[in-house]
């Protein structure tokens, strides 16, 4: 494997080097990577429909109304309905709440677990990182959906469940990803020299080393985020994810949408339109992220 | 004089022989050919049927066995006139409804070779009703409570068997006829139905590949010259609900299962393939609601009654079945089924009147219990985290807002429903029940009986248990419908288990598909043994 | 090198000890287990019976006991009877393995023979119009949730033409070009998705090394362009891609649970999620060491492969 040291050309922090203004970075960004601005624009869409979902719905997304079985999308009904009648709007909207909430809980609950282990693990080596590894191994020998599944059985279904289901499977990932700049890092020049001088290392990791992989860890959670969306819409699909009446994307493309789907198509394209939008979204903004915070990371 | 009176005669002679001669059908029945039958998941415990409760297990395995009697598959009513006899010949009652003794069939063979006598029969319905004397027990049984007040099985003779029983109870007879009511071997070890099927049926089971299909051949002894006319079935796993119906649209399926087909689904299907042919038919399936009656606040008959009231019967069946149900009480409603309230009797329950009145008085009922906007209800409806269940419970929750109850969905996994609804660890749930036969002792003693493990509701009612035992004795029909009705009636006051409606089917398959006729219970058709194919 | 296996293996062995109790003290922790899915196929449940099917079934013992007896009986190759079939577990699980396998494969084939070129051609025209469609074409796939595309693809095909796949799994010997086409779509559905992750390691890789002073050296010395990408950077690039070959084999399984599903074919994917369901314990376990071991083996595999195939890698000191 290639032995070049992560992370070499970004600025070390600890140097105090003075940065460029946000909004030029944010500028300097969006024309460099029109791709990753275009994801950056598509998260920041989903966020704010979160948060305004109240505002931005049209119905109750839990009323059933018989009479409007299946509308065709039109006035009343922007996106259609469903086979109760429920606005597909409305449910598209607030399952972005749904969503956003559980994908970005799991992975920050998943990351900042794995990436505290991953620190810890590469940072103090030897037969600690060791162990901590066969452990991870473990827990990532087994496929995510898998893993994610029996876990939603054993917890049942419910949002705090699930959310600790899927963000499970994110722990090794991200102590992977978090220990391998640890290592890179450790063996740098200012950390040698913070040693020489004579800091704790409890200060050196958390001070020094810490920040540093403050860029692959961006770049993970991105990664992870949409990732953890589809694993939450796949679980809700087979019926092991959010429960009633939280809409959630993912479940509203299970049974019934299948069954009606020739009649009333928009109950199969909407939904699975906006899972798609949002991993896309995430995935756009973290390749591009990752260019930028850290090019010699392409490859991993 | 003479001579026109002795052409007439011969005329209307000839006329009646030209009648007689000819099929009652438009089409004969040909023999051979293959059919693909819809499996809606894999069969639960094989061929097991005594071991079950759900139509999985049963469906598929009707062609495998035979029942002493059944409802006549070639027509759609399940009454008593409609019995015919599969491995008995003749029955009758004696002693006052208080024996039933059964003339078996001579000559009829196990698919393994041996002969069927009495001794299948007896060796059976011991097991079933857990006789001290049993044989063989079964690890699971679910219909123990059918045969508990059967004294005493003999077979005195290879071919009679005689039902002694503790009390008279005419409503016996029909549930021998229902599909969960096969017959057993005696040389087989009952466990052994859970992996293979030896039975008397017009099919031998040839092959079940777990989890992909279960496929049938033709049965050359069966004991009914020329049938069946087909070769060979295949029942084909799909759990895929949207596969499902699109493998059916695509011809891959000729026979739709049971139960599946809602109307929205067929209108999209027969719009498809306008060839298909669409039978909507009861199902003996229905909505209702279980409230734990032994824990607050549904212990108080007026909160139970005002759910009762807040669900509209006719909004739920438009919103929740597009139109593919029908309201009744607790037993499946006319001309569905033969027990079912008169239409004055039905409009005056609970959920039938008018919109706004139903649900003032729901609101009225609540408020006398202590319960107003200013101190809502909260409660926690638990369903199964199936679509059917999710969907009739979200409807609900909808209607009980709507009149000061907020009920917050709880969905429970398959495994848990069972034991949680048992052990009353619920408040309230969205069920729904399907009846093995449309008679009252196999309703009654299941679901509303003191101490009867599937009255989830825990419901006992003195007065009631005395007019299940009454109904069960009387003798007279027009009395004992009386008694059902009053039973109806009563039940629907306690509101311990409101019905809400009982669902359709629209039993789909593809029009060279003859003779197969399906019922108003999905439980008791599909022998297959009088169905053919037309190409 | 020798050694380095040996150590490998070892590692290994104690990752699918650890992978054990993890599985096995997950599955305890679901709550339900065979006898209340028996008892709910019913329609009701009685202590007394219970017990009885509890004891015949070997759960009422403590837990302990029953892990140490499916160790034993995994050292002996007896991989136990399914609570649900009444039938010994490898009878069950072995004619899934070949429809798995081969949606796996195939799927692998997909994607690579997507990726790869894609990700060629996007690194070669890197920051183009074309890099970009290419880049976003391949991204969309890792984006849709693949239940949906199937799902899609099903119903439409119904509703444009009236046909659809066979829904039956049709054995190759039975009918090879019904199996093929049978085979044909969920394997670009799945490989559709894989080929992303492939694509852009292919175009990351390659732009790394064609930035290496050798590949400017040898366009220097006037090599054509095309002969220098071909021969020289994509031989460099090989390596990481076959690392990630190996990782998204593991989490094709991920992906292969749903299109089983909406594609009907009788594979592991599907089975393993039936079995949870089932709480059918001998079952989930197995398959899922199983799984685990190919992937394990895979990961072996692929590292042994990356050392053969650069010489600068050395392994064993």
């Amino acid at each position: 494997m290639a032995t070049r040291p992560l992370g070499v050309e970004a600025a070390p922090v600890s140097l105090g080097l003075r940065r460029p203004g946000a909004w030029t970075v944010l500028a300097r960004f969006c024309r460099k990577k029109p791709l990753g601005a275009i994801g950056g624009v598509l998260m920041v869409v989903m966020f704010l429909t979160a948060v305004f979902a109240n505002q931005l719905a049209t119905h109750d997304p839990i009323a059933t109304d018989a009479g409007q079985s299946l509308a065709r999308p039109g006035p009343d009904h922007w996106l259609g309905s469903d086979h109760l009648g429920r606005d597909i709007y409305s449910r598209v909207v607030h399952g972005a709440r749904v969503s956003l909430v559980v994908g970005l809980a799991s992975t920050l609950l998943g990351s900042v677990f794995g990436g505290i282990i991953g620190l810890l693990s590469g940072y103090v080596g030897g037969k600690t990182d060791l162990i901590t590894q066969r452990v991870m191994d473990i827990l990532q020998g087994l496929p995510l959906l898998v893993l994610a599944l029996v876990m939603s059985a054993a917890l049942g279904p419910s949002i705090p469940n699930v959310v600790l289901a899927i963000s499970i499977p994110i722990i090794p990932r991200a102590a992977r990803v978090i220990r391998a700049s640890v290592l890179s890092i450790r063996e740098m020049q200012y950390v040698e020299a913070a040693r020489a001088v004579g800091l704790r290392h409890v200060r050196i990791a958390f001070r020094h080393v810490l920040p540093n992989t403050m860029g692959p860890f961006i770049v993970l959670c991105t990664a992870q985020l949409g990732s953890a969306i589809l694993v939450e819409a796949a679980l809700s699909f087979l019926g092991l994810g959010v429960p009633e009446p939280y809409p959630s994307w993912g479940r509203m493309l299970s049974v019934s949408a299948a069954e009606y789907a020739q009649k009333a198509p928009w109950l199969v394209l909407f939904p699975g339109l906006a899972i798609s939008l949002a991993v896309f979204g995430s995935n756009l903004l973290g390749d591009a992220l990752r260019d930028t915070l850290d090019p010699r990371l392409r490859g991993a | 004089m003479r001579r026109s009176r002795i052409v007439a005669a011969a005329l209307s002679a000839l006329a009646l022989l030209a009648v007689a001669a000819s099929p009652s059908s438009a089409e004969t029945p040909k023999s051979g050919g293959h059919l693909n039958l819809m499996q809606r998941e894999d069969l639960s415990q094989g061929f097991a049927v005594h071991e079950t409760s759900t139509i999985a297990t049963s469906f598929p395995s009707l062609p495998c066995f035979n029942n002493l009697i059944v409802f006549d598959q070639t027509k759609r009513a399940e009454t008593v006139e409609n019995l015919v006899g599969e491995l008995a010949e003749k029955w009758s009652w004696q002693d006052n409804y208080r024996n039933l003794v059964f003339f078996l069939r001579k000559n009829v063979k196990w698919h393994d070779g041996q002969p069927f006598t009495s001794k299948d029969v007896k060796f059976t319905f011991d097991m079933l009703r857990e006789a001290p004397d049993a044989p063989a027990k079964l690890r699971i049984n679910p219909r123990k409570d059918w045969y508990t007040n059967v004294e005493a099985i003999e077979a005195a003779d290879p071919y009679t068997v005689v039902f002694r029983l503790k009390r008279p109870q005419p409503g016996l007879l029909v549930m021998l006829a229902s599909g969960y009511t096969p017959i057993y071997a005696a040389h087989v070890n009952p466990a052994a139905y859970r992996t293979g099927c030896i039975g008397t049926g017009p099919f031998k089971m040839k092959e079940w590949r777990k989890g992909e299909f279960v496929d049938y051949v033709k049965n050359p002894d069966y004991f009914m010259k020329g049938r069946p006319y087909l070769d060979s079935l295949r029942y084909v796993v799909i759990k895929e609900r949207g596969t499902r119906t699109a493998a059916l649209q695509a011809g891959q399926l000729d026979v739709s299962f049971p139960g599946e087909t809602t109307k929205t689904a067929a209108e999209q299907l027969k719009k498809a393939v306008p060839g298909l042919v669409i039978t909507p038919v009861a199902q003996a399936v229905s909505d209702n609601i279980i409230m734990n009656t032994k824990k607050p606040p549904f212990d108080n008959l007026k909160v139970r009654l005002a759910v009762s009231y807040a669900i509209d019967r006719k909004a739920l069946i438009s919103a929740v079945h597009q139109g593919g149900a029908v309201p009744g009480a607790s037993q499946q409603p006319k001309p569905y089924g033969v027990w079912g309230l008169l239409d004055k009797d039905l409009i005056a329950l609970p959920g039938y009147g008018k919109v706004e009145d139903m649900k003032a008085q729901a609101r009225k009922l609540l408020a006398e219990a202590g319960i107003t906007p200013q101190h809502p209800l909260k409660v926690e409806m638990s369903t199964r985290a199936i679509a059917m269940y999710v969907d009739l419970a979200s409807f609900v929750i909808n209607e009980l807002k709507q009149v000061g109850i907020e009920a917050s969905l709880k969905q429970v996994e398959t495994a848990q429903w069972h034991p949680m609804a048992t052990r009353g660890e619920y408040q309230i749930g969205a069920n729904l029940t399907g009846l093995g036969v449309d008679e009252p002792d196999a309703n009654y003693y299941e679901n509303y009986a003191c101490g009867s493990p599937r009255n989830y509701s825990q419901y006992c009612s003195e007065e009631v248990m005395k007019l299940i035992e009454q109904q069960s004795q009387e003798l007279n029909p027009q009395k004992r419908l009386a008694l059902v009705s009053t039973l109806q009636k009563k039940v629907e006051a306690d509101a311990a288990r409101p019905l809400l409606d009982w669902r359709l089917d629209y039993f789909t398959v593809w029009p060279h598909v003859k003779g197969m006729v399906p019922h108003d219970n999905i439980y008791n058709f599909g022998r297959m043994a009088d169905v053919w194919r037309d190409k | 090198m020798k050694t380095y296996i040996a150590q490998r293996l070892g590692i290994g062995l104690l990752t699918l000890l650890g992978m054990s109790i993890v599985i096995f003290g997950m599955l305890r922790l679901a709550p339900g287990d065979i006898v209340d899915i028996l008892f709910s196929t019913g329609g009701y449940v009685n202590p007394v019976e219970r017990l009885a099917i509890e004891k015949e079934l070997g759960l009422d013992r403590p837990v302990w006991v029953q892990y140490v007896e499916w160790m034993r009986q995994i050292l002996t190759g007896d991989l136990g009877k399914s609570y649900r079939y009444d039938l010994p577990a490898w009878e069950i699980i072995r004619p899934l393995i070949p429809v798995t396998l081969e949606l796996a494969i195939l799927s692998l084939i997909v994607s690579v023979a997507l990726g790869v070129p894609l990700g060629v051609i996007s690194a070669v025209r890197q920051d183009t119009p074309l890099d970009y469609v290419l880049r976003v074409f391949s991204l969309a796939g890792l984006s849709m949730p693949s239940f949906w595309l199937g799902m899609v693809i099903i119903l439409g095909l119904v509703a444009w033409i009236g046909w659809i796949p066979p829904v039956t799994y049709v054995r190759p010997s039975e009918n090879f070009w019904l199996h093929a086409v049978q085979f044909a779509l969920p394997s670009l559905a799945v490989g559709y998705r894989s080929s992303a992750l492939i694509m852009r390691i292919t175009r990351s890789s390659l732009l790394e090394v064609m930035r290496e002073d050798y590949i400017r050296t040898a366009r220097a010395k006037g090599q054509s362009g095309s002969v220098v990408i071909w021969r020289h950077a994509l031989q460099n690039a090989i390596l990481p891609v076959v690392t990630v070959i190996g990782i998204e084999f593991a989490f094709l399984i991920g992906g292969l649970v749903v299109t089983e599903t909406v594609f009907n074919l009788p594979g592991l994917a599907r089975f393993l999620v039936e079995a949870i369901l089932w709480r059918d314990y001998p079952i989930v376990q197995n398959l899922v060491m199983f799984i685990a071991i190919v992937v394990i083996v895979s990961n072996l595999v692929v590292d042994m492969l990356y050392g053969f195939l650069d010489p600068r890698v050395r392994y064993g000191h």
